[in-house]
């Protein structure tokens, strides 16, 4: 994005799409990490698609999926709570974007795939998943969070004294 | 279950051996309230449901059902467990109490793979207490349960055939006081196995043969154990013996005497699969 | 990092490499976007409390803390008697010290191994009464022979001063459901009648919360429901198991095969409809809070032998009840020739439909929404029922091109009762029988239901015979 240029209100707006997909990601998160008995394998173990080989056998390994339920649960809140806060925002839009793309690839909506369970739209290869990998994307690449979120006040911390602003690690 | 059960019995008063096959209907209803993982408030469905730490009380027969379960888990190296990967060692199962507990929660249970043969037990039972001692009872074809043969013959005659093309006979047997299992599949079929989660590649088919213990039948009181759990067990060896490879199936046939299994692997290049039959050396 | 340059044009300057104080600005818009968070966690307490009553609203009473072993005896340990058992020796703190059952060398012997093997110690006896002259120390009894042993045995065990659950139907006769009344009250024991929906969790919650509280089907005005069975052989006996004849006819049955097919005669048992009927009437009326009218009812024994089977294998009954909402009829029908559909009780309000059965897996409780009722919203809030499932309507308008599908009437929404059983179905009933008898509970069942329950459905046969519509009067269900 380098020599772009955005206004306020389209700032304003990307800082609104960052809020909801945080919000979204922190529930996921948070309906999981309160639910006794949610577990990945249910997902994994209907995976469809070139990578169900992998997610199905993930699905049948006790110690990784106990792995990956916990990464899951925590990532998507942390992830989902940086968001909202624009802390770190690069990073956790790329996280993010991890999360989703994994999520996509177990059950992605390719032409005479279908489900067991109803979806609850119509979808041909983008899905509401994709939709919002999306706008993580313009999340990313804008770095929202130092026009209106924490991450301003970090940045603008760090940079008192005359340094290079490495706020995020994201590159 | 959603399966068929069938009783063939030999009696010369008709009436008679319908009202037992009646019994033996109600029992397997019994046992599907029991074992069904459908029925919220089975057995199962309770076991399924158990957080960590927690405990629930089932019927003798679940818990026996059970406890072979996890038996053969144990015989076949995992190879045959019905928690299908979840963890069938974390449940503990107390037997004098009735009392399955849960060390971790998420352990899920299915006994589909070995639920039918038992009931072919209890009900090989309840046809010997029913003095029809010439009888073969089935649970969906695949569990086949004989006990002596009809009058005038040797055995019961039993075949094995190709699930890919039912019309090719592989086998011919005579059986009686003998449990018969099978598992095959048919195109687009698949077994996963439960130590690896993979689909299993190479098997077409897996038969098991059982024998009843020769413990006085006659005489036991009703419903006393321990149960001569035949037909469950060649069940459970069926599964495994489409998993374990063919050392392994050799040495489970070699220490236990009476206990025979046919595997038929997938076709080779030119299309053609041979039998091959595992059984304990006779001794002299 | 990049942007920040680009920003400068429109936005305050927030980096330049160069060194520059933390403004108020900078602090306000930083912060902008917490108070999001707070929103979520005010939204995320919400749908917590939410979940916390539906949990609520369908959590059965908590069990009874400390238990108070009690010391209890099986009288009939046939198919209902081992059902009773198995979910017996799921409840804590029940020491079972005695079986009686006259069928020694079967049943007695089997339910007497069963216990044995689960380290109970009990005492097998043929005939009751030594059972209760030698056991002195009975808490309670718990009975499940055929219908015409009810009376005898129930009002011997309450005078010897146990507490009885005894099973339904509560007696085959008028007389011996009063003698039973009478000797709970004589003795102040405690009665429990085995019409186990009485303490199903589901049942309790569509009377209490459902009908009661939310008034959701508005006035009942028709109920059906039914028992259907496929045909059955009759019930048999392993040869070698046979009861002498003497001690058959001691115990009044003419043969092995009337004994084991008891249901089918007359003056031992009642016929489908007081096998099964009885189950469902009781609920007819447990639901509209009050007992019926008048009864009309047409039987016949259609199919099977008449010899062998005495009572009807066919009814189908029309009751009469005068509820302060207004007249209801209601219509129950059993037949043992083909089971389609099952058995469910159906309960139809100017509002909504109750759809409700025992069974856990068919027509475990659906009820739907009349199109013109006031909306559910608020009982769907507060967990009393599911939100509806979705109705396929616009389907049907897509495909056609038409505004509107004209059909002869807008499907109702479907919500699901949120309530199920995860015990054998008899277990709470007992539960609430042994809370009652350790004083920590009210019976559910107590002998004066049970005996307008029996009113109620012994009527059905006198009514078949009688060709002709028989009128109650309110004081044949008192005593
Ligand atoms: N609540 C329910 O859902 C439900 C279900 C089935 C049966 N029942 C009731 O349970 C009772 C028993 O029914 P069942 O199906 O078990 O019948 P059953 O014929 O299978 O069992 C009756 C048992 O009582 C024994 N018996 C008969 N006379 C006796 C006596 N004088 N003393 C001691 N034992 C005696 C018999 O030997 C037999 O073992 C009936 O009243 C029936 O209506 C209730």
């Amino acid at each position: 994005m380098e020599g772009a240029t955005f206004s306020r209100s389209a700032m304003i707006a990307i800082t609104v799409m960052r809020v909801l997909v945080g919000w979204h990601f922190m529930y996921e998160g948070i309906a999981k990490l309160t639910s006794s008995s949610w577990s990945a394998a249910g997902y994994l173990r209907q995976a469809r698609g070139p990578a169900a080989g992998f997610f199905r056998w993930l699905a049948a390994q006790p110690n990784l999926l106990a792995y990956a339920d916990q990464i899951t649960m925590w990532g998507l809140t942390i992830v989902g709570a940086l968001l909202i806060l624009g802390l770190f925002t690069r990073l956790s839009a790329l996280a993010g974007i991890g999360f989703l793309v994994l999520f996509y690839a177990a059950n992605p909506p390719f032409v005479g795939y279908f489900y067991s369970l109803p979806s609850e739209g119509s979808y041909l290869i983008v899905n509401k998943q994709l939709v919002e990998l999306g706008a993580l994307l313009v999340i990313m690449v804008t770095g929202s969070g130092k026009y209106a979120g924490l991450d301003r006040i970090v940045h603008a911390l760090i940079t008192r004294k005359p340094a290079p602003a490495v706020v995020s690690p994201a590159r | 279950m959603a399966t068929i059960f069938e009783v063939h019995t030999a009696h010369p008063d008709a009436q008679y051996a319908a009202q037992a096959a009646q019994a033996v209907f109600d029992l397997v209803d019994r046992l599907e309230r029991e074992l069904s993982r459908f029925l919220t408030n089975s057995d199962v469905a309770r076991i399924n449901g158990l957080a960590a730490g927690a405990s629930t009380r089932v019927t003798p027969t679940t818990l026996e059902c059970l406890v072979i379960a996890r038996h053969l888990y144990d015989l076949t190296g995992g190879a045959f467990d019905v928690s299908i990967g979840t963890g069938l060692p974390l449940l503990e199962l107390d037997p004098d109490g009735l009392v399955v507990r849960a060390r971790e929660g998420g352990v899920r249970i299915d006994l589909g793979g070995i639920g039918k043969g038992y009931a072919v037990d209890l009900a090989a039972e309840l046809l010997e207490e029913w003095d029809l001692g010439a009888s073969l009872v089935h649970g969906g074809f695949s569990s086949v349960l004989v006990l002596e043969p009809p009058p005038a013959l040797e055995g019961w005659a039993l075949t094995l055939s190709d699930p890919a093309a039912p019309a090719r006979l592989l086998a011919r047997l005579s059986a009686r006081q003998a449990a018969l299992s099978a598992s095959g599949l048919r195109k687009g079929d698949h077994i996963r196995d439960p130590r690896t989660g993979e689909a299993v590649r190479g098997r077409r088919a897996a038969w098991t043969l059982v024998p009843r213990p020769e413990t006085a039948k006659a005489d036991r009181a009703p419903r006393e154990g321990p149960r001569m759990a035949a037909a469950a067990v060649a069940d459970a060896l069926t599964t495994a013996f489409m998993l374990l490879g063919l050392e392994e199936i050799e040495s489970i046939c070699a220490a236990s005497p009476g206990l025979e299994a046919w595997v038929l692997p997938e076709a080779g290049a030119d299309g053609s699969a041979d039998l091959m039959h595992f059984a304990a050396p006779v001794e002299p | 990092m990049a942007g920040e340059e680009d920003k400068n044009k429109v936005m305050p300057p927030i980096a330049a490499g160069g060194p520059r104080k933390l403004d108020r600005r900078d602090v306000l818009k930083g912060l902008s976007t917490v108070p999001a968070l707070g929103l979520f966690g005010y939204a995320w307490q919400q749908q917590r409390q939410y979940d916390q009553a539906t949990l609520q609203a369908t959590a059965a009473p908590a069990a009874a803390g400390d238990v108070q072993e009690l010391n209890i005896a099986l009288i009939g340990a046939g198919a209902q008697g081992q059902v009773l058992t198995d979910a017996m020796l799921r409840i804590p703190g029940l020491r079972f010290r005695a079986v009686c059952d006259v069928w020694t060398e079967y049943n007695l012997r089997r339910v007497v191994n069963i216990l044995r093997r689960f380290k109970h110690e009990p005492n097998a006896y043929e005939d009751y009464r030594e059972m209760l002259d030698k056991e002195k120390e009975l808490d309670a009894v718990v009975i499940a022979t055929p219908d015409f042993w009810h009376a005898p045995h129930t009002v011997e065990c309450l005078k010897a001063g146990k507490h009885v659950y005894c099973e339904k139907e509560m007696s085959n006769t008028l007389e011996g459901a009063r003698s039973m009344v009478a000797a709970a009250r004589e003795t102040g024991k405690l009665l429990q009648i085995g019409h186990q929906r009485r303490s199903n969790p589901r049942y309790l919650h569509c009377y209490e919360k459902l009908l009661n509280e939310a008034k959701l089907l508005g006035r009942i005005v028709t109920i059906n429901g039914q028992w259907n069975r496929a045909v059955a052989a009759d019930l048999g006996a392993p040869d070698r198991y046979a009861i002498p004849e003497e001690r058959l006819k001691q115990y009044g049955f003419k043969n092995m095969h009337q004994f084991r097919n008891w249901r089918w005669y007359k003056g031992l048992g009642g016929g489908p409809i007081v096998d099964l009927g009885s189950h469902q009437i009781d609920i007819y009326t447990w639901f509209l809070g009050t007992n019926p009218s008048a009864v009309m009812a047409s039987g016949g024994l259609l199919y099977y032998d008449p010899a062998t089977h005495e009572w009807y294998d066919t009814v189908m009954v029309v009751y009469d009840y005068q509820t302060p909402q207004g007249p209801v009829k209601a219509y129950y029908q059993t037949q043992t020739t083909n089971g389609s559909q099952g058995y469910f009780e159906n309960f139809m309000g100017d509002q909504g439909t109750l759809l409700i059965s025992e069974s856990e897996l068919n027509y475990a409780g659906k009820i739907y929404r009349d199109p013109n009722a006031p909306a559910w919203d608020e009982w769907i809030q507060k967990g009393y029922i599911s939100a509806p499932k979705l109705q396929e309507l616009q389907s049907q308008e897509e495909k056609s091109g038409a505004i509107a599908d004209v059909r002869e009437s807008v499907s109702p929404d479907e919500h699901t009762v949120p309530v199920v059983l995860r015990d054998p179905y008899h277990q709470p009933h007992l539960q609430n029988f042994f809370d009652a008898v350790r004083g920590k509970a009210k019976l559910n069942c107590p002998p004066e239901v049970g005996y307008e329950s029996a009113v109620s459905v012994l009527k059905v046969n006198e009514a078949i015979d009688a060709k002709s519509i028989l009128a109650f009067k309110p004081e044949d269900f008192h005593i």
